[in-house]
This record gives C-alpha cells, structure tokens and sequence, in this order.
C-alpha cells in the first residue's frame, strides 16, 4: 500500500493515473475524523488530502470563501468568527461521536452533508456549495459552479459530490457561501408530558411568525418528562421579542423557561456534537422523516425494544440509540410506514453483529441510476471502494451490505 | 442560433408517429394541427421560433412514461414545456421532436401545515402556490417575475430565482421532494417531506437541469410563514458606484436584506414613465431595499440601513410607511421590463452574475460596450446577489440590429465571466447561451456535464440542442484513456 500526499490537483490527477493503469484503488482521506461513518474502503491505496490545504480566498463583503478540500474545519470556522460570519447549516461536530478528537475537513464535511441544528431554517452543506474543482475517477480534472451567489449556469453539480463520500471524484478546492453570524441567540424550553406533545409544541414555534433557528426534543431520565427546546436568534431586540410571542403562544399549556444566551449556546453545541448519545450505545441510528410523524415511529419501534431518542430539526431528524439483531428492520419498516424517509445506521459498536445496511436500501431503478451517475464519474470504481457499499457492491460484488 | 439538423427519416414517419401517440393518450392531448401547434413555436424569448413536430399534452404521470418510452423506443426527441415564460429558450420546440407540455397537471395535491409543505403537480404557477396558503399566514418564498404565469415543475428545471432569494435562496434551496419520469419510462420518488437522504443528491442535480435529465411530473416544496413585518426604503444615488458600494456596505455590515435591486437612470425613467411609482428621475441610480421579519428587527435594521445608506452618499432616500407605500416601491421595478418596452420596439433581456464588488467595473465597461455596439441599454440589477439584467434596446425591423443587439449580450456575458461571474444567475442556458458556455467552462468541463446526461439520457433524446453546445455520443465521452506511465505533466516530482 502507498500513501499518495498531492499538494495540487496536478498531483492528484497523476495519483488517479497511476491508480487507473494500475487496476487499483483509493481510499480518500482527510483527517479521518468521520472515517467510522459507512464502511470500511477496501482500496489498494491511501490519497492523503492533508497537503492540499488552506484558505484560498475570503472575501466577508462578498459572502463567499474559498478553501482547498483538506483545510480543517476548525480552521475555517476560526476564520469566519474572527469576521463575524458562520457556516450557516452548522456543521455537526461527530469527531467525538467516532472517538476523535478533530472535526474533520471541508472535502469530508461535503462529502458527507453532515448538518447541524440550523438545517432546519438554513439549509444544509448542499445549500452553500456554490462551486469546486476536482479530479474524477476518470482522472480527469474539472470545475463546476462558481464563486458566486446565484447562477444556473449548467448542471449543478455541487449537488451531486455533497453527501457522495468520495465516489465520485477527489475534491481539489470548495468554494462556500458564508453569512453574517446573528447578533444573539437564546432559546425557550417547555416542559412536555409526551413525545407527541412537545412535537405539537414544535409545530406551533415552526408555523408562528417567529422565525425559529432551532428546533430540538430531549427526554428528561429524572422525570420521564419531556423538554422542547426552541432557539431564536437574529438581532437582540428582536430575540427578546420573539422570544416573548413565543413564550405567550406556547408556554400557556406548559410551563416554558427561557435559556439565556450562554446556556441556549451550551445546548445547542451539545446537538452538534451529539453529546446526548450514550457512548457505550450498541448501535447509533439518524431517521430523516417527515416531522409529524416521528412520533408515531418512535413509538412503533419502542414496541419492540428499548431506545433512547433526541430530535432535531422541528421534529424531522431522529437519533435513535438501541440494541438488537432487529433494530434497524424495525426502523426502516416503521418510516416506511410513517411517510418515508431515510435510516442511516451512524455508529455500531463489535456486540451489534449485523444490524443492516448502513444507508437506506433504494427501489432498483433508483439504485441503477446510480450507479450510473458513478460510473460518469468514476468507471472503475477506483474510488472509495465499498465506502456506501451500493455503488461498491455493484462493481466489486464482494462487499456484504450487511457487515461493517 | 442553430437548432440540431432535424432527422429527416422521424420527419417523415410523422404521421405514424402522432397515429401512436393518438394510441397512448386520450384524442384531445394530442394537437397536431399546424394552426393549434402555433400556440406552442416559442417560449418568453420570442425571437426564436420552430413548430414542433406534434404536440402531446398528457394528464397522468403514466401518459407521461407511456410516451417517454415510446418515444426512446422509436428514437424521437422530446422537448418538455411547462407556462412557456423561459426567458432562455429552454422550452423551444424542435422539427423532429414531441412538444411535451404539462399544462394539465394543474392541481394542488396536498396542503401540509403540520410539515409546512405543499405538494403541486408541475403545472401549477408559481403564485398559486402562496396563494393557496396565504390565508393561514404562509407563503412559497422564490418569487420569479413571471411568478403569476410560470409552472412550478418549469421552476425546477430552470432552478429559478426571484428578487427575495438573496435570503431566501433559490428554488432548490425550497424544494422538498419531486416525482420524475425518465426517458426509460420509469417513474422516480426523490426526496419528500423529509429533509436529506441517503445516495446521491437526485432531486439537487434535477434541479436547474433545464429538461434535459428527465420530466418532473409531482413537486414539494416548502412554505414558510410570512413576515409579520416588511417594508422598503428607496434610495437614490448621483453615482452608480456609490450605489453599488452602498450595496456591499450593507452586506459587510452584516444585514441580509430580503431584497436588494438597483435599477440604473434609463431604466428609471422608463419605470416612472410607466407606473409614475416615486422615483427620483434624476437620479444615477436607484436602490430598493427590503427588510422583512419581526417587527422590531425591521425597524431596527432599516434605521441602521437608512445610516449606511447616507454615509455611503446616498442623493435621496425614502422609507415605506405603508403597504401601499412599499407596494408603490415595487411597481416601478417589477414592471421594469415592460416598461423598458414602452420605450423601444424591442429589447433583449440578459442574465449574468459578478461578484458584488465588480459591479463599479462592469457598469464602466457596459457604458463602453453601449458606445461601441451603438445601443442604449437599461440595468436592472438584483444587487444583493449580483445578479444583472441588462435590457439591451433595438429594433429588430432594423437591418443588423438583432444581430448587434445579440454581439452586445455575448459581450456582456464573456465580460461577467472575466469578472469572476458566469453566464447565467436565474434564466437558464437554453439556446440562448449555449454556445456561450466555452467562455465559462473547458471543454472537460462540459464533458464531465455531459456524462451526468447520459447516465439519465443517453441517447440524448431529451431536450437536445440546450444547454451544450456539443452533443458528444454517450459511448465516445465514456471511453476511458488510460496512458500507461504517462503522466499529463511528466516534469512534475513523483511523491
């Protein structure tokens, strides 16, 4: 096995040639922060990104940075706070969630789409790339986008490598859209008898003329109680504003607390990086499902085993951590049931055996126009090998599904 | 503009061909009389015309498949149209293909409060969407100018924009879930009321596709709440730089205003002529910002934006007091166009972005390029996001003036991509710009464009003659070259 190191595209696209004429594979790597996420790449050879690093160009007045796709992620967030200015979507902190102690790079914070608490009112990684280059498992090297706000100027390919785990292609520079960050930030905490009713107590922060940022569900051990936890951010007169409609609109069934700006900021870092997961937890599930009926699915998976549940995003994201061979069957029949959606298994510990796929199984046309936009990409299937097992299994054909 | 060369051998089998579609859909979708057809040889960019070869108007999604694979079975192309407002050309018909429209999916299929979701068949307009939720508070945020004509599904393909996407982004960043149908026939869920999936990001590479990859016969998108407040300040400018350093001294400041437009002397004129709104005429240019939210943050912002606007050399400034105020506001702007009409028999309408602080730049090389070509031009800017309409002025019954009109918006896009801009922010490519795109990418740029078609499409039967100005066969842009040691920069250290 070698360790390619490129320092430029240039090197890339020969570390790619190399690999193509040889029949053999890459594994890409940032810092390996999210390297637990999904399977383990069974590839020939290891593509370091740790020399393709740096901020490139950032311009606060124009909301727009650009890095190269092996800059940390605490580099580039250390950047923008010093301009006042945010990644928007709130990228989630998983590097203590997979047992490190980094939170990874941009190429691995796109490659993943991994967003945190403001996806909800924001947007996601997705929503902010506006442009990159890169080199494909072709080896050939191409742009898309731009560094612009607004432009359609062909096929919107930054889509397309946002949440593709590096089987597309190797991600040489990544140009972001920023924004201010907000002034204040508190947050309004009601106490609720059940899951259903602190979801209603969402929905009713979510559809008021409140403009929520943040929209959480924890369960209180003590007290089998539940708390929802709604932030509010923007200018502080406004805060303070909204914060008192909102308290009046939901606080009158329930008793509401306010968590002022240090401890409204104390929660919401803990939903970024998942603190609330029991690290001891056998397996890890994230349930992207339609809001109204999370808890409807948690409940038809309760029927059957013990688990614990926090939620974000208005009630749309579902951590779920539980034990058993039949878990994830459970989980995947009960969205199917509820409106659809999507299970990713995040984390399973040696005691899960095999507790299913990781990602969500696709309808087969689904599936084949897939692998077909792969191999647009990357027709060998040099990169990544295995790393999502769809697009792994189909060429290599030796990747259970259903192991880590 | 040249259209591919239109396959004389599907040209002829036409009457077999509208005999089979007759087979696959109910009589009255198929229109294959010339005088009907007519209603059908051009979208919003009027100066390109073609009747199509026959004109199918299906009613279900399966009607949509049935053709779809009817057609890739025979080889014969299709064009989908939705309202037919492209300002690109994007729904232009070919003589050898199908006009496939979707003016029949026309209803609202599902209002979801609890989810903050609607759910429309694709030719549902835009506005009827927030007019459907308005009553309980709620809006659909992107807010094209054709928001009253053009189709949702016709939103998806362009990735259309609007004057409040500067913070409320453009359709694909509201878009929840869409229903496809492929060439193959193969009707496709993608996405839906839940927020990201697993796989590949379908329904983002769906969007802003220009009906290219496949037909969009279901959408959902979400709706917010409406502001409890918004209101608008009008500000005039002797010079159109300090407008355009107005501008990026808002965003430095931190605001994100709903809305930022500038409009430049001539085209405020012609707006004043127009809907007579308040603007100051003599004024270089003209700003409208638009604050929305929470009541105290408005007026909290907008006494901060009024600051920066003075300081910034602002000649006049005026703030809304009323909804009809604000109202007034926007007419001048929204009927920019129109109004730019009134004041020459015909004009051009172009689309692209610059990075905001180039826009002193490009208005010094726009007044050049109006010399130099002979034309005036009007600007009309999105400023927040740098999103330019120049409307270039001429007439066509004069000898040339289309063909220097058409040089004069070449040279603008080649001058926003030299600026670090691109050729299009909300228009689309379609014919219009399409064989601008080598100013904007490689050649293996577009290539690596052209593979993501052919894994939907790979006969290029949809929509063919957009976007690229090359149609490579699938097969010859799948071939793999592997130089065995031969490295593209052989100088380079090996690592």
């Amino acid at each position: 096995m070698a360790v390619y190191t490129p320092e430029n595209h240039v090197q890339i696209q020969e570390a790619v040639m190399t690999a193509l004429a040889d029949k053999q594979s890459l594994c890409i790597e940032g810092r390996t922060s999210k390297s637990g996420l999904g399977y383990m790449v069974q590839a020939d050879h290891r593509l370091s990104m740790k020399n393709c690093s740096g901020i490139i160009d950032y311009q606060p007045e124009e909301l727009v940075l650009t890095a190269r796709a092996g800059t940390p992620l605490s580099l580039i967030e250390a950047e923008l706070s010093a301009q006042n200015q945010m990644l928007a979507f709130e990228p989630l902190y998983i590097g203590a969630f997979y047992g490190q102690d980094d939170n990874g790079t941009l190429g691995g914070l796109v490659a993943t789409n991994l967003s945190g608490p403001r996806r909800i009112s924001a947007g996601a990684v997705r929503d902010y790339v506006l442009g990159f280059d890169a080199v494909s498992g072709r080896g050939g090297y191409f742009r898309s986008g731009s560094k612009v706000m607004k432009n359609v100027t062909g096929y919107d390919l930054s889509k397309l490598v946002c949440g593709s785990f590096g089987q597309l292609c190797v991600l040489c520079d990544i140009t972001l859209k920023v924004l201010p960050a907000p002034e204040s930030a508190k947050s309004i905490v009601v106490d609720c008898e059940s899951l259903e009713a602190a979801r209603r107590v969402l929905m009713t922060s979510f559809g008021a003329a409140v403009e929520p940022s943040g929209g959480a569900v924890e369960k209180k051990a003590a007290d089998d109680r539940y708390r929802a936890v709604i932030r509010i951010e923007g200018v502080g007169v406004s805060v303070n504003d909204r914060i008192a409609s909102l308290k009046g609109l939901v606080g009158k069934s329930a008793p509401a607390a306010i968590l002022d700006e240090q401890q409204s900021a104390e929660f919401w870092t803990g939903m970024r990086n998942l603190s609330f997961i029991d690290s001891h937890a056998e397996q890890v599930w994230k349930l992207s499902v339609t809001p109204s009926r999370a808890p409807a699915i948690i409940s038809a998976v309760a029927r059957n085993h013990l688990i614990e549940v926090t939620l974000d995003w208005a009630g749309g994201l579902v951590w779920l951590s539980g034990a058993g061979a039949g878990l994830g069957t459970d989980i995947r029949s009960a969205v199917e049931k509820n409106g659809g959606g999507h299970a990713t298994l995040m984390r399973a510990n040696d005691s899960a055996g095999s507790p299913g796929a990781v990602f969500q199984p696709q309808p087969a046309a689904i599936q084949a126009l897939e692998r077909r936009i792969k191999s647009a990409f990357d027709p060998e299937y040099i990169l990544n090998p295995g790393k999502t097992a769809k697009t792994g299994a189909a060429k290599t054909g030796g990747n259970d599904a259903d192991t880590f | 503009m040249i259209l591919p060369e239109p396959d004389k051998g599907v040209m002829a089998r036409r009457d077999d061909i509208v005999k089979a579609l007759k087979k696959l859909l109910p009589p009255a979708c198929v229109i294959d009389d010339t005088t009907s057809m007519s209603a059908f040889d051009a979208d919003a960019l009027s100066a390109y015309r073609n009747m199509p070869l026959v004109v199918v108007l299906p009613e279900t999604a399966q009607q949509v498949a049935d053709v779809m694979r009817w057609c890739r079975d025979n080889k014969v192309k299709i064009v989908p149209r939705g309202a037919g407002t492209s300002l690109s050309g994007g729904a232009l018909p070919l003589s050898d293909g199908v006009l496939l429209g979707l003016g029949k999916f026309n209803k609202i299929t599902e209002i979801d409060f609890e989810n903050r979701s609607v759910t429309a068949q694709p030719g549902v307009t835009n506005l009827a969407i927030t007019t459907a939720v308005q009553d309980e508070g709620f809006y659909y945020a992107p807010d094209p100018s054709s928001q009253i004509a053009c189709s949702i599904g016709g939103n998806i393909a362009e990735n259309s924009g609007g004057v409040h996407c500067l913070k409320y982004g453009l359709t694909t960043n509201n878009v929840l879930g869409i229903e496809i149908v492929t060439i193959d026939g193969e009707i496709l869920q993608i996405g839906g009321k839940h927020l990201d999936s697993a796989g590949f990001d379908l329904l983002g590479i769906m969007t802003g596709s220009e009906g290219l990859l496949g037909i969009v016969t279901e959408v959902t998108v979400r709706i917010l709440r409406k502001p409890a407040s918004q209101r608008a300040v009008l500000v005039g400018f002797d010079s159109a730089l300090d407008a355009g350093q107005a501008v990026s001294n808002v965003i430095a400041a931190g605001i994100i205003p709903a809305g930022m437009e500038m409009m430049d002397n001539p085209a405020i004129n012609a707006a004043e002529d127009f809907v007579q709104a308040g603007y100051p005429r003599s004024a270089a240019a003209l700003l409208i910002v638009e604050l929305d939210g929470p009541e105290a943050e408005v007026d909290y912002l907008l006494e901060r934006v009024e600051g920066i606007m003075k300081q910034s050399g602002a000649s006049s400034l005026r703030v809304s007091q009323s909804e009809e105020e604000r109202n007034q506001f926007w007419a001048g702007r929204k009927s920019a166009f129109p109004a730019v009409g009134r004041i020459s028999p015909d004009y051009l309408c172009m689309d692209g972005t610059i990075p905001r602080k180039a826009l002193p730049e490009m208005l010094t090389r726009m007044t050049a390029m109006s010399q130099k070509y002979g034309l005036r031009v009007a600007n009309v800017f999105h400023a927040g996001d740098g999103n330019l309409h120049p409307l270039i002025l001429f007439d066509a019954n004069q000898p040339g003036e289309l063909e220097r009109a058409e040089a004069f918006g070449a040279d603008i896009l080649r001058n926003c991509v030299a600026l670090g801009g691109v050729l299009t922010g909300e228009h689309g490519v379609g014919v219009e710009k399409r064989d601008l795109m080598g100013e904007m990418f490689t050649e293996d740029d577009l290539k690596q464009q052209q593979r993501v078609k052919c894994a939907f499409d790979p006969d290029h039967l949809l929509n063919p003659g957009k976007v690229f100005p090359v149609l490579h066969r699938c097969a010859e842009l799948g071939r793999l070259h592997v130089h065995h040691g031969k490295m593209p920069h052989p100088d380079i250290p090996r690592f």
